[in-house]
């Protein structure tokens, strides 16, 4: 290899980085470092500036892309000397720090020569006079010698700290600075700084407190608060500082305010345990009054919490556990509980938070705090001044209690109560004021939250006096109507039930079952039926836990039982008020139901495993209540119910193991095809009239299909059937749904059984299916002189059966569906039935639900690229009204997809979402808005979204302004006009003020409309919608 | 602190005790939970319906004094980070609404407090953008609980001085200030 040529060219070309071939050359050992030198040599030592600047750059480069090992001892010792002679020449400082970073991260490279590179650096270069990035370069060569050679450096004891000092003094640049500041700490940590203290004391407290600003787009991406953190970290890092530091600091407090004040805080937070006791404590009493002035009367929460760690920090670094509290922590707290004597006024709030901190931050001051605190709070509490003081006393007495929760029940901490004692004084008058608050109107609240507290405090409070302030909680549960009160409560007892399960079970439950009436409150007693319910919200969040579970379902079971056999009272009434009685019965039921289905569904989330116990206990009790009432007219065949025990059944069918499972649906499908209901009902004396789906049955026998359907949906894809032809099933459900059923409740959930059934047993149906399929549409849906319900239920079966496979993926979904959106073109001739079909799109659009269907990955991205070409198609084939239908099977369809969806073909979609913004039917409308919103919502990741949507403000603005006001004869819905509102009122946390700067007036002129809404909830939306508009464009 | 507080130690409140007292609910609405309504009509949503859609049957909510208060509790005090519900300055009590006409009444800290009128300000500002307007909106001093009772009341309740001051750009910045937390409406 020729080196010299090659450089040669290289220098001459101005190309200085090394050839890829002189690398290898390197690598392989063909080229020594020594030739590259040599070849190098009359450009290293040329007299013209650019040339030596040109040789030196093009080394450098080479050095930083060799291998390390080809370096050997003696070349790094001549490169070093080499480049150290550089040091002084001004334009070839850069390549020469390059060269020597480098060396000095190789092993080759000893301590003599750290120090001499060092010396170097210190003796020649002036670092005044060159620009930011020089200046980094040698930062970062001295954090390299740092980092390596630390020890060689510590050895040159004073010089070094005073080149050192001298040689970074003056530096602005922050990201040099965020260097400096990291390498200042580990000289401060691990040098004898003792002697140079004020020098260090000069080079880093002259930046505080950091007032920075990055400029706009900073690609250095340095923020204020990396700057502050990393002083800070300097700051605290050696306690010589705090003979100059802590004088600083007073003189500070009085002139920062905002950030800068924050910033002050928290650096005392963070140097005053690295400081010291010793020297803290001479100015101990200043530095309180500087803390406190924030604490007291700082407008700004987040500079409260940060005063509060210093606080935290100066009674830590002051108080450690064997230091007794006398002195500046006395004197706190008797500033603190002087402004107690008046707990109604804002310090008081204040005080109580020092008293929390100076707890949470020593055990012998924390102790000391709580045996002044609480027997004055004691008897402020039992003779106040004014009665309205109660009410602040104990939310003082209960944020301390909660403070100290928060350190003895971490284990962080190392505090424990049983170490501490500092509650045991003071069980007794603790327990009183709570059960005092616990009975007495506006205590309540914060007796609750201190009884939370004590409960949770280890080995404070024993069994009985747990059961005590049960007790006094399931008093307030039961008696008390204050609706924001009962929440904590039942968060109170929830805890509670945590650590003692028993005494919920002993107390509470109990009391609240014999709350719930026996009877359902009458159609005129609404505070009967507001207290029932609000029984029910609190068993549903307490028997969650499996200790209290059973209880909540023999005891609800129980009220079922008794409320299905109609009592005297109902018999006696005539007729319309019996009416009324039977609904009364049945709202009651229901929500008794609802309560039992929350608390499964929550079992089911939490993955408890007790479930499939209480199965024998539950459904087969649930389906007879049912069933019985089919002959009898009771209360329990009213479809809402039913409807609701036919979900319970399905969530607990679901947990079922196959096989068990593969048993109850055999049981189930006896009893609905041959009327055998022994294998499914609790009460065998029960006889049928034949299977409930015969032609001929009864209405409500009919709608016993809903508990088949229940069954079906839950079930797992490996169980075996009870039937050997899944297809005959299926046609059999599917003429059932068309032609049997008799009213649409019937249909719908006919057609979920006949979806879920399609969508677990599509591998045994295969074949069958597309001729199923062509069956439905050719006798069913083509022959348009058929009865149109009879047509429309077959197309709602079919497109059933088409989600179901579009679920799964398969190709028949496809190609099915093709025929409905064929359809689409014939609204002329078909005008109604095409108009529903386009409507009908909807059933594809629920995707998997919240039931047990199975769904392949991405098969929502599948159905909608399929349909949305056609789509667009038809649409632009179509004109006139024509053009209507293909908007509404668009908009139809919208819920199925997800906003990244939408966001792949925005263009295309974003016109047609526009479009349908101004389709008559409210419902579509609201899904138009709804995944308009989505897109808002990622607005902000994506840079032709952000176009997109600005290029379109105007129009949505004017649509959604539209949907949003309620206006005669245009059909509207709540729920249409408040997502317009809210979607609305997105906008200006989106859109560019100059875009939309001509429109706000108007909008906050049409919403003034929105005010009037009917509906308390649409005007709330609206309320935030125009405050939103009048805020847009204020400057911040 | 750049300024001397009016109050520096006002007296705090627990929140009133309420985000709505129960309206009473009639007919359907108080039978049923509404989570049971809530499913009847998701319902309907999920399943088209055969032949003709469910005419609209919403009942007429009318705005009460709750609303009225609701709109007005989380309004930030201009002296403190606290809201007007915290330091009683609004009480769900003294606010009136008959017809088209809402009158309320506000209650300073002290007797001297000059942030009164910036205070009914902005209550009178909040009302301006948030209530429909058919309404006619009175702001007074509550009776006997500010020196200068007659003088505050006669300037809240004149339209051009009203208008004048919403034209000075500082005095609407503080305004606005207030209003920032206002739609948290009680909630924290």
């Amino acid at each position: 290899m020729d080196v010299p040529r090659i450089v040669r060219t290289h220098i001459s070309t101005a190309e200085l980085n090394p050839p890829q071939e002189l690398i290898d050359g390197v690598s392989n050992g063909q080229v020594g470092l020594l030739e590259i030198v040599k070849a190098l040599g009359e450009y290293l030592t040329a007299a013209e500036e650019e040339v030596r600047l040109k040789g030196l750059t093009f080394l450098s480069n080479t050095l930083s892309v060799v291998s390390v090992s080809k370096i050997n001892r003696q070349a790094t010792q001549t490169l070093t000397n080499f480049y150290l002679s550089k040091l002084d020449d001004f334009d070839s400082l850069p390549p020469a720090l390059d060269g020597l970073t480098i060396l000095s991260k190789l092993p080759t490279f000893d301590d003599e020569a750290a120090i001499e590179v060092y010396k170097g650096l210190v003796e020649n270069v002036n670092m005044k006079a060159y620009i930011q990035a020089t200046r980094h370069k040698v930062y970062v060569l001295f954090d390299s010698l740092l980092a390596l050679h630390r020890s060689a450096l510590r050895s040159m004891g004073t010089s070094f700290l005073n080149s050192y000092t001298k040689m970074v003094d003056g530096e602005k640049d922050p990201r040099n600075l965020m260097l400096l500041f990291s390498i200042d700490r580990v000289i401060l940590l691990e040098f004898e700084v003792k002697d140079h203290i004020e020098d260090f004391f000069d080079i880093t407290f002259c930046y505080f407190p950091i007032t920075f600003r990055p400029p706009p787009n900073d690609p250095y991406g340095i923020t204020a608060e990396d700057l502050k953190l990393a002083l800070r970290g300097c700051m605290a890092s050696s306690p010589y500082f705090a003979r100059m530091a802590i004088p600083l600091f007073l003189e500070k407090f009085a002139t920062l305010t905002g950030p800068s004040m924050k910033d002050l805080q928290l650096s005392i937070a963070a140097c005053l345990p690295v400081y010291g006791a010793e020297s803290v404590r001479e100015r101990a009493g200043e530095l309180w009054e500087g803390i406190k002035t924030e604490i007291l009367y700082s407008s700004d929460t987040s500079i409260e919490a940060a005063a509060l760690c210093a606080l935290e920090a100066l009674i830590r670094t002051l108080y450690p556990p064997d230091q007794s509290p006398g002195g500046i922590a006395q004197d706190i707290i008797k500033e603190c509980l002087e402004i107690l004597n008046e707990p109604e006024k804002t310090q008081a709030l204040a005080a109580t938070k020092i008293l929390a901190a100076i707890f949470r931050s020593s055990s012998s001051a924390g102790k000391f705090a709580i045996s002044q605190a609480l027997p004055q709070l004691f008897r402020q509490f039992n003779s106040p001044s004014l009665p309205s003081h109660r009410a602040p006393i104990l939310s003082t007495i209960s944020s301390l209690l909660l403070a100290i929760q928060s350190v003895y029940s971490s284990s962080e901490s190392h505090r424990t109560q049983q170490d501490e004692q500092s509650l045991e004084p003071y069980h007794q008058g603790i327990l009183d004021v709570l059960r005092e608050g616990l009975r007495t109107e506006g205590l309540k609240a914060p007796a609750i939250q201190g009884c939370t507290a004590c409960v949770q405090i280890p080995g404070f409070w024993a069994k009985e006096d747990v059961e005590n302030v049960v007790r006094g909680l399931d008093d307030i549960l039961v008696n008390d109507e204050d609706p924001e009160i009962r929440p904590e409560v039942i968060k109170a007892l929830t805890t509670i039930s945590t650590h003692h399960p028993t005494i919920i079970e002993s107390l509470t439950l109990p009391l609240l079952f014999h709350n719930l009436p026996d009877t359902a409150p009458g159609g005129e007693e609404h505070i009967a039926r507001e207290k029932y319910r609000s029984i029910l919200i609190s068993l549903k969040e307490l028997c969650v836990q499996t200790a209290l579970f059973q209880t909540l379902v023999i005891r609800i079971t129980t009220k079922l039982d008794l409320l299905s056999s109609p009592t005297d009272k109902d018999i006696d009434m005539d007729g319309e008020s019996q009416f009324d009685r039977r609904e009364c019965t049945i709202a009651y039921c229901w929500d008794l139901l609802h309560a039992l289905q929350g608390v499964i569904d929550m079992k089911i989330k939490q993955k408890h495993g007790d479930l499939v116990r209480y199965f024998d206990q539950l459904v087969p009790r649930l389906m007879t209540l049912v069933i019985s009432s089919t002959s009898n007219e009771g209360v329990f065949g009213d479809r809402r119910l039913i409807g609701l025990i036919a979900k319970i059944v399905e969530s607990l069918v679901w947990e079922l193991p196959s096989e068990r499972q593969s048993k109850w649906f055999a049981a189930t499908y006896d009893a609905f095809e041959k009327g055998e209901w022994r294998g499914v009902v609790l009460d065998k004396s029960i006889t049928s009239s034949g299977s409930p789906l015969r032609v001929g049955a009864s209405s409500s026998e009919k709608d016993l299909i809903a508990l088949y359907s229940g069954c079906v949906q839950a079930l797992k894809l490996d169980i075996t059937l009870p039937f050997s032809s899944s297809a005959e099933f299926l046609s059999s459900k599917i003429h059932w749904a068309i032609h049997v059923a008799g009213e649409q409740w019937q249909v719908k959930w006919a057609s979920d059984l006949i979806c879920a059934f399609v969508n677990k047993r599509e591998g045994d149906l295969k074949e069958s299916l597309e001729t199923i399929l062509d069956s439905i549409w050719t006798k069913e849906i083509q022959d348009t002189s058929a009865d149109l319900e009879v047509r429309q239920r077959g197309l709602s079966v079919y497109l059933f059966i088409v989600k179901a496979l579009s679920l799964l993926r398969q190709p028949l979904a496809y190609s099915s569906l093709e025929r409905v959106i064929d359809i689409l073109s014939l609204s002329n001739l078909d005008t109604e039935f095409v108009g529903f079909a386009a409507n009908a799109l909807g059933i594809l659009a629920q995707g998997k639900g919240v039931g047990h269907l199975t769904a392949k990955l991405l098969f929502a991205q599948k159905l909608w690229n399929f349909v949305l070409p056609k789509l667009i198609e038809g649409d632009k084939e179509a004109n006139g009204t024509g053009r209507l239908v293909y908007l509404v099977a668009f908009a139809s369809l919208l819920p199925l997809i997800p906003a990244s969806l939408c966001l792949a073909d925005l263009n295309t979609i974003l016109p047609l979402i526009l479009r349908s913004l101004s389709l008559p039917d409210p419902q579509q409308r609201s899904n138009a808005i709804r995944t308009l919103t989505s897109i808002l919502e990622t607005a902000t990741d994506s840079k032709e979204v952000d176009k997109a949507i600005h290029t379109h403000a105007e129009t949505m603005v004017e649509s959604l302004l539209k949907s949003a006001i309620k206006q005669p004869k245009v059909p509207t819905s709540a729920k249409v006009r408040s997502s317009a509102l809210s979607c609305l009122s997105m906008f200006p946390d989106i859109i560019r003020f100059e875009i939309l700067h001509k429109y706000k007036s108007i909008v906050i002129k049409e919403l003034g409309k929105t005010l009037d809404d009917p509906l308390r909830n649409v005007r709330k939306e609206a309320v935030e919608c125009r405050s939103k508009w009048y805020r847009y464009g204020n400057a911040v | 602190m750049s300024r001397q507080l009016d109050n520096d130690n006002p007296t705090i409140f627990a929140p009133t005790a309420s985000t709505s007292t129960k309206r009473i609910q009639k007919g359907k609405a108080s039978l049923w939970s509404e989570e049971a309504l809530l499913e009847e009509e998701e319902e309907e949503e999920y399943y088209p319906e055969l032949g003709s859609g469910s005419g609209s049957k919403e009942d007429r909510e009318d705005i009460d004094s709750e609303e009225v208060y609701d709109l007005l509790r989380s309004i930030t005090d201009p002296e403190h980070p606290v809201s007007l519900e915290a330091l009683r300055v609004v009480n769900p009590d003294d606010i009136h609404v008959a017809g088209n006409r809402v009158l309320v009444y506000l209650t300073p800290t002290i007797p001297h407090c000059s942030m009164s009128t910036l205070i009914g300000l902005s209550l009178r500002v909040r009302l301006l953008r948030a209530l429909p307007t058919r309404y006619r909106v009175d702001i007074r001093i509550k009776s006997g609980t500010h020196q200068s009772e007659h003088a505050v009341n006669k300037q809240l309740n004149d339209k051009e001085r009203v208008q004048a001051a919403l034209e000075n750009k500082h005095l609407l910045g503080v305004v606005e200030g207030c209003l920032q937390t206002a739609d948290k409406r009680g909630k924290a």
